[in-house]
């Protein structure tokens, strides 16, 4: 159990910075989830807090130690890679069994840890093979099992459940949390799921392109985004956008004209409004359009509705199914809208 | 078939087919040749060794004759042939042994640490295989005859050392970059040291590696001739022994090849055993 302190960390290879000048406080018992594109340096970010990697600058304290120069063996962590790290030569039995040998835990004691870890992660059945006669999701899930039969001070987790079918991904998705919940210990999970990151995190950081978007709780990032960046990498199906102007609360775009903003912000903007926040309306419409498209995702109808040159996706009625190329009105939630800068692209706050 | 025939694929035409037939027997031929030629002379070897000194110089190569063991008889009788074989082996095993335990953990440094004059220092070694080596023959022998080292197992066994370490270390090397990093990156956030990371984790995942260089080392100590010649007097390997029945006047072909197959049938039976390790070995790198 334990709290990390990133302050400043970059990291530089040449002239690429694969992670730039990243701060963040990871709680003791907290569940942090980076998100981010691909390449966007979370691997990296977790290889420095496990000290396979040396930071270019900044430092790194775990429990107010600086750790810079700590030997990875040293931080008591666990760590799940990106591609499994299994040793080719050993059973499943053994790669559970093997941190807790290098520990020295008594053989009596073993067997038992290891069937525990064994069954959490289903791998009961095939204790006795190894990786190179296992699936990519039964590796996947013998690097968990090798990370949790141990109580490090610190979990760090690099997309564990990636290779797993949508059923058994639930399945261990809940079984982790409640893992959490039972050891409470820190931890660090990279995901570029969303899904993953909204149910699991207690705070999600945001990341792309080495640097840090937003660090929030899942509801503060979903309904409260820092900026577009971090508005349209979080939600399924993405966030409709409409460019325009902003000015004494009115939102001037190609199509239409929206009243009822606040007055306080003006300047070129970008409308952020999410297909939750978008309803049908016959009268009052504040967009007129006609509909381009209906998709049935089996919970949703989710309808594609062109306004001019931009489309703006709602969630619709079951009962209402529209037709294509019907003309439609569109009602937006005013209280529900964000303006983000059309240039920096950084979230448009009005004053309380 | 048909399913081609189904989908209006047109067939085959007569030639094509008749091609197709006739392809696998092609490559059957050119095997056989290719295993004739290869194997000729140990064929011939062993013919040798069952003909009578007449038959064996014969101008005309002789195919037919009337074989005799007297060769293999005398051979065994003079019992020297046991005496090179138990020094061949006390050299090969030594050789392989200390070239081993020298040049593998050398070539899993270089592969893996970043130090300054790494690169140097891979090809400082390599360099020791750019001269002949009859150029460090009489330094050897020179050192040899002042340090005693001279006509001593040991003494071979570091010339032969001294000779493959550079191999075993670049074929090592070339193992353990094979394998990807992430090995000692787990054993190290399972909380193994580097050493026993190396030792219980990229140790036995290189075995087949390992294997494959200790074959190649032992064979070749088992074959060279020119520095056991040189370094020693009474201590006679294989080859050396087998330069024996090269007189002056004549060479005894009956005894020395009968003597060539003796020692020749254990260096098959290891090859043999260990052919699958071997294959395995030299193809390794695919580790995923
Ligand atoms: N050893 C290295 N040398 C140079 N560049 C590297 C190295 N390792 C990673 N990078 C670069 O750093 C960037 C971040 O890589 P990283 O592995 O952290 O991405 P990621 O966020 O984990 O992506 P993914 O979701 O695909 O796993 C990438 O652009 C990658 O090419
Ligand atoms: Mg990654």
């Amino acid at each position: 159990m334990a709290e990390i302190q990133l302050r400043n960390i970059e990291k530089r290879w040449g002239q690429f910075t694969a992670v730039r000048d990243l701060s963040l406080t990871v709680e003791n018992r907290e569940f942090i989830v980076l998100l981010g594109p691909s390449g966007c340096g979370k691997t990296t970010t977790m290889r420095m807090i496990a000290g396979l990697e040396p930071v270019t600058s900044g430092d790194i304290f775990i429990d107010g130690t600086r750790v810079n120069d700590m030997p990875a063996r040293d931080r008591d962590i666990a760590m799940v890679f990106q591609n499994y790290g299994l040793y080719p030569h050993m059973t499943v039995r053994e790669h559970i069994a093997y941190p807790l040998r290098l520990r020295k835990v008594p053989e009596p004691e073993l067997g038992n840890r290891i069937s525990a870890a064994a069954d959490k992660v289903h791998l009961q059945d095939f204790l006795d093979r190894r990786p190179r006669a296992l699936s990519g999701g039964q590796r996947q899930r013998v690097a968990l099992a090798r990370a949790i039969v141990r109580t490090p001070n610190l979990f760090l987790m690099d997309e564990p459940l990636s290779n797993l079918d949508a059923i058994l991904r639930v399945s261990m998705r809940a079984e982790l949390k409640h893992l959490h919940r039972e050891l409470g210990t820190t931890t660090v999970y990279v995901t570029h799921d969303q899904i993953e990151a909204m149910t699991m995190a207690t705070r999600v950081v945001v990341m792309n392109n080495g640097a840090v978007e937003q660090i929030g709780a899942p509801e503060d990032i979903y309904g409260d985004p820092e900026n577009l960046f971090v508005a349209t990498f979080i939600g399924s199906p993405p966030i409709n956008q409409i460019r325009g102007r902003l000015a004494g609360g009115v939102f001037q775009a190609s199509q239409a004209s929206l009243g009822g903003f606040a007055k306080d912000i003006s300047g070129d903007a970008v409308l952020g409004v999410r297909p939750d926040n978008v309803s049908i309306a016959d009268r009052d419409a504040d967009l007129k359009g006609t509909v381009f498209a209906v998709e049935y995702t089996g919970s949703d109808l989710l309808i594609v509705v062109e306004v001019g040159s931009e489309r703006v996706t709602l969630v619709g009625d079951m009962s209402k199914r529209p037709r294509i190329d019907q003309a439609i009105g569109l009602k937006i939630d005013r209280r529900r809208a964000f303006f983000f800068d059309a240039k920096t692209h950084a979230r448009m706050r009005a004053a309380l | 078939m048909s399913n081609a025939e189904q989908g209006g694929l047109k067939p085959p035409s007569r030639s094509t087919r008749i091609g197709r037939m006739l392809q696998p027997w092609i490559r059957r031929l050119a095997l056989w040749l290719f295993a004739l030629w290869c194997l000729f002379p140990i064929y011939w070897l062993l013919t040798m060794s069952l003909k009578r000194q007449v038959d064996a110089i014969s101008r005309k190569p002789k195919f037919i004759f009337q074989p005799i063991w007297d060769n293999y008889l005398n051979v065994l009788a003079s019992g020297e042939v046991w005496l090179f074989f138990q020094n061949s082996l006390i050299v090969a095993l030594g050789t392989t042994a200390l070239s081993l335990l020298l040049g593998v953990p050398t070539a899993y440094v270089l592969a893996r640490y970043r130090f300054a004059g790494n690169a140097d220092f891979g090809f400082w070694i390599l360099t020791t295989r750019m001269t002949p080596p009859v150029a460090m023959l009489i330094p050897f022998f020179v050192v040899y005859i002042r340090s005693g080292l001279f006509d001593s197992h040991l003494g071979l066994i570091l010339a032969h050392t001294a000779i493959t370490l550079s191999i075993v270390v670049w074929l090592m090397k070339g193992f353990f970059e094979d394998l990807p990093l992430e090995l000692e990156e787990a054993a190290l956030m399972d909380g193994a040291t580097h050493f026993q990371a190396f030792r219980q984790i990229c140790l036995p995942v290189a075995l087949p590696g390992i294997a494959a260089v200790a074959i190649l080392t032992f064979l070749f100590s088992w074959n060279e001739f020119l520095f056991s010649l040189v370094l020693a007097d009474r201590i006679q390997t294989v080859p050396v022994g087998l330069y024996n029945f090269v007189g002056y006047q004549q060479i005894r072909w009956g005894e020395l090849t009968a003597s060539a197959v003796i020692m020749l049938l254990p260096v098959l039976l290891f090859v043999f055993i260990f052919q699958r390790q071997l294959v395995r070995g030299l193809t390794l790198g695919a580790i995923k």
